[in-house]
């Protein structure tokens, strides 16, 4: 499998005539961008706002982020999702670099939202601060989940992704200014110098907690919570074969942005040939019952093991009970003889003295740690909110609270916020961004 | 300029080596001994007493010991409390935890000692003290000293605090999040560790794997058939309209709700407000997590003399194990008043 | 009572019977209220008769159904 990313730098994003790319601008027809997002009935306000580095903005509630593509050859950025089920990982995708597609509530949040702050000490807290985002701002019909916590936000989801691929549809006949090249071996058919590494494998652990549909990361338009673990090619993560699902506090969740880039896998792929035979992706899941965290660890060592992996790195898409799913992987794989290392954030709550994972096991000992999903964190009002700055306190944000006996509500009359980490969106970075760790005090 | 107060043993306070070891506590006004040293090295205090008392005579009269020197300390205004260093002497170490964690306690001011790490001391109370790593004997008092009141100084000034290794005291089990020097990202930290792992080299978890909990198991019940027996849940189950406002995750709350009148739990009167999870099933049949209509069951044949009147509820995601342990040990005042003999404890 | 058994041990419960899952630990929606109402019926049966057993270390009561 051999997947070519055509990379174009985005340095500025204007509206103008034509959507188009042009010497690093990104023009945008905002008419025609906002009709392939009222493509769908149930959207029914959305506007769009190019936001930058440095602008003095803060975006709440955030539900999603994806960067803009398309496939060269035809088809969908992301199968069976928007389009034909096809196979991605193969052939040629152009992406618009530096920036992202954020779509933004127009008014109600939910559990799973998050918020970013384009400027000032916020900026710190997310990765999307340092892009260029065209933002989508939009609302819907659905009115069943309206004032539901726990929102599933197909309709501006679904909008977000077809506004992706519609931008990035104007890059296609373009030549990139770079391409990046993805290709692995078939794993039993790699040669001598390759073969006498140590392999690896990279684990993941996708949210995919809820029971119903329509609220978990999707594989190839698959919902998450519906398989076993599988092994794939590293090049479908990076193309489209996984979306963001919309469960789980924000911070610790991994946006389609995210996946679309996926830092440990591109340094996986760095490494690959010089200091690791990197074997591929096992993709599993977390889990809400004692059995199907374990079928999926036994699953994921089984799996792990017969590839002939030496080490594995093992990534989890949440904290609380997934801390069980994460733990018991690590423990099954070091038990099969694979040396591995966990990828995590943790909860130790707002004075830190809590226990870091909800489970534990002293064979985890080697961990990578990306943050405190309950830090709490103060910010200054900000000149202009996009969304709606009271649904941080109002619609249960995971990080949010309406009153507090000690600090008040999470939005102050001045605009001021307090809240806790959890709701940054997409911001303890587990997929490898994280500048952050966790020290002792 | 602020002011600081040091303890001493009698040794170091220069009253007398082991045979003065039962000397009951004094406050002086001014610097002895090691208080001199601590007085020249802070910047931003000036050590206004220096309090004495001998090893034994906190090891064996450790309640009159404190008391004493509590209400030494009553009427003293001071910013910062000393005590040590204690090399690796483990009464004395053990001295300064005591005086430290109870100064701390009642006069809420920052609290530092210095200790060899083979101090007991160490063990006991750095979770409570900023202990720091010092030297085995008293030929590195200079140095310890130092240590102790530039770390003072830095308190008192405000400035922010860096983590416990790059300040040099005991990691107190507080763990927070910072942003690396080095910039250096997540995915770059976690192929490095892998490798180093994979060639046998050594590497340092970002999270040591603390011990785990030990609770004292309780006695059994004797009787079931006598026993009244509690329900409490961490699955968020509430009266629909959440009287007591149970936050749905990161919980600080926590509501007693009575029912002596109900055979069980009815959908429509209870629900779970748990975000960290598909609320269908509990709305639905609210005794799938809290089992009050199998309980009346058992209350019926006589297995359990009663279903105690209440039930307690919390949630628990992303509520932290301190927050939680506080709800428990809370909600465990109350069922022990109410006479309840054992708790079915449901958790999500 | 706890599905996730590994948790429940690292916080220190000493009596655990395991539950069938987060959402629903004593009763599976898709099966009869007949089935569920036999399922809770016996696991907090087990529970209450833990209630009553000497243990010296953290034990799992194992049930049936």
């Amino acid at each position: 499998m051999k997947l070519e990313l055509g990379n174009f730098f985005v340095k500025d994003i204007t509206f103008g005539d034509n959507t188009s790319f042009n010497n690093g601008t990104l023009t945008i027809n905002k008419e025609e961008a906002l009709s392939v997002v009222r493509e769908d009935e149930d959207i029914t306000e959305a506007d769009l706002v190019i936001v930058k580095p440095g602008d003095k903005v803060r975006l709440v509630p955030v539900k999603e982020a994806i960067e803009p593509r398309c496939r060269v050859a035809g088809g969908s950025v992301f199968p069976a999702v928007t389009g034909e089920l096809i196979q991605a990982g193969n052939g040629r995708t152009h992406a618009l670099k530096d920036c992202s597609v954020l779509v933004v509530g127009k008014h109600w949040g939910g559990f799973q939202d998050g918020l970013i702050d384009m400027s000032g000490e916020g900026a710190k807290y997310t990765y999307y601060s340092q892009l260029k985002n065209i933002v989508l701002v939009a609302d819907t019909n659905e009115d069943f989940e309206k004032k539901e916590q726990q929102k599933k936000n197909r309709a501006l989801r679904w909008a977000g992704m077809r506004l992706a691929e519609y931008i990035g549809n104007c890059v296609r006949n373009l030549t990139p200014e770079e391409v990046e090249t993805f290709e692995l071996e078939p794993v039993s058919k790699r040669c001598e110098e390759i073969n006498k590494l140590p392999s690896v494998v990279l684990v993941l652990q996708p949210q995919s907690q809820m029971e119903e549909m329509g609220y978990n990361d999707l594989l190839y338009g698959w919902d998450c919570n519906h398989m076993v673990p599988t092994f794939m090619h590293p090049n479908e993560v990076l193309d489209g074969a996984m979306i963001s699902g919309s469960f789980m506090p924000c911070s610790s969740k991994w946006s389609t942005y995210d996946f679309q880039n996926f830092p440990t896998i591109k340094n996986l792929y760095k490494e690959h040939g010089k200091t690791v035979n990197f074997l591929g992706v096992i993709m599993s899941n977390l889990n809400v019952a004692l059995q199907q965290k374990e079928r999926s660890a036994q699953f994921v060592a089984q799996m792990a093991k017969s590839l002939g992996a030496d080490g594995a790195i093992v990534a989890e898409e949440g904290y609380g009970n997934p801390d069980a799913d994460f733990i018991a992987c690590i423990v099954a794989l070091e038990d099969a003889g694979v040396k591995t290392v966990g990828l995590t954030n943790e909860c130790t709550g707002r004075d830190g003295a809590s226990q870091p994972l909800v489970s534990l096991d002293e064979k985890a000992n080697a961990i990578v740690s990306c943050g405190n999903v309950s830090e709490l964190i103060e910010l200054p009002p900000m000149e202009t909110v996009i969304g709606e700055l009271q649904s941080l306190a109002r619609d249960g944000l995971s990080g949010g609270w309406a009153g507090d006996e000690k600090l008040g509500p999470s939005v102050k009359e001045d605009g001021s916020i307090i809240m806790e980490n959890n709701s940054m969106f997409c911001g303890d970075q587990v997929v490898g961004w994280s500048t952050k760790t966790m020290k002792e005090f | 300029m602020k002011k600081a107060i040091l303890y001493l043993n009698q040794f170091f306070g220069q009253i007398g080596g082991e045979d003065k070891a039962d000397f009951a506590p004094v406050i002086n006004e001014g610097q002895i001994g090691p208080a001199m040293e601590l007085n020249k090295n802070l910047e931003n205090a000036e050590v206004t007493h220096t309090i004495i008392c001998g090893d034994n005579f906190m090891g064996s009269n450790e309640e009159e010991a404190l008391k004493t020197i509590l209400e030494f300390l009553e009427n003293k205004e001071f910013d910062i409390f000393f005590a040590g260093p204690a090399f690796q002497a483990g009464r004395y170490g053990n001295a300064c935890g005591v005086i430290c964690k109870a100064v701390k306690e009642k006069f809420n001011v920052p609290v530092v000692s210095s200790m060899h790490v083979e101090n007991p001391g160490v063990e006991m109370f750095k979770k409570d003290v900023y202990i720091f790593k010092g030297g085995s004997s008293a030929a590195k008092m200079r140095k310890d000293v130092k240590v102790m009141a530039q770390f003072g100084d830095k308190l008192l000034s405000g400035k922010k605090l860096l983590p416990a290794d790059e300040e040099g005291y005991f990691p107190r089990g507080i763990r927070h999040q910072v942003w690396l020097e080095s910039e250096k990202p997540a995915s770059e930290r976690v192929v490095e560790m892998l490798i180093k792992k994979l060639n046998g080299e050594k590497f340092e978890t970002e999270l040591p794997i603390p011990k785990s909990d030990r609770v004292a198991v309780a006695p059994p019940i004797n009787d079931l058939s006598k026993a009244n027996i509690a329900l409490v849940n961490t699955g968020g189950i509430v009266p629909v309209d959440n009287p007591d406002r149970i936050q749905s995750a990161s919980a600080t709350r926590w509501g007693k709700y009575d029912i002596s009148k109900m055979e069980i739990l009815q959908a429509g009167q209870f629900k779970t407000i748990h975000a960290g999870f598909d609320p269908a099933a509990a709305d639905a049949d609210p005794n799938v997590i809290l089992p009050l209509d199998v309980m009346r069951a058992y209350e019926k044949e006589g297995k359990i003399a009663k279903v105690h009147e209440y039930f307690y509820s919390t949630v628990g995601t992303g509520t932290t194990q301190a927050e939680a342990a506080r709800m428990g040990q809370e909600i465990s005042e109350h069922l022990r008043e109410a006479n309840v003999d054992g708790v079915i404890m449901v958790s999500t | 009572m706890a599905n996730l058994i590994p948790v429940a041990k690292t916080v220190g419960a000493n009596k655990i019977v395991p539950t069938i899952s987060i959402p629903y630990p004593l009763g599976d929606p898709s099966t009869t209220k007949e089935q569920q109402w036999k399922l809770r019926y016996h696991r907090v049966g087990v529970a209450l008769d833990a209630l009553t057993i000497d243990v010296k270390e953290q034990t799992i009561f194992p049930v049936k159904i």
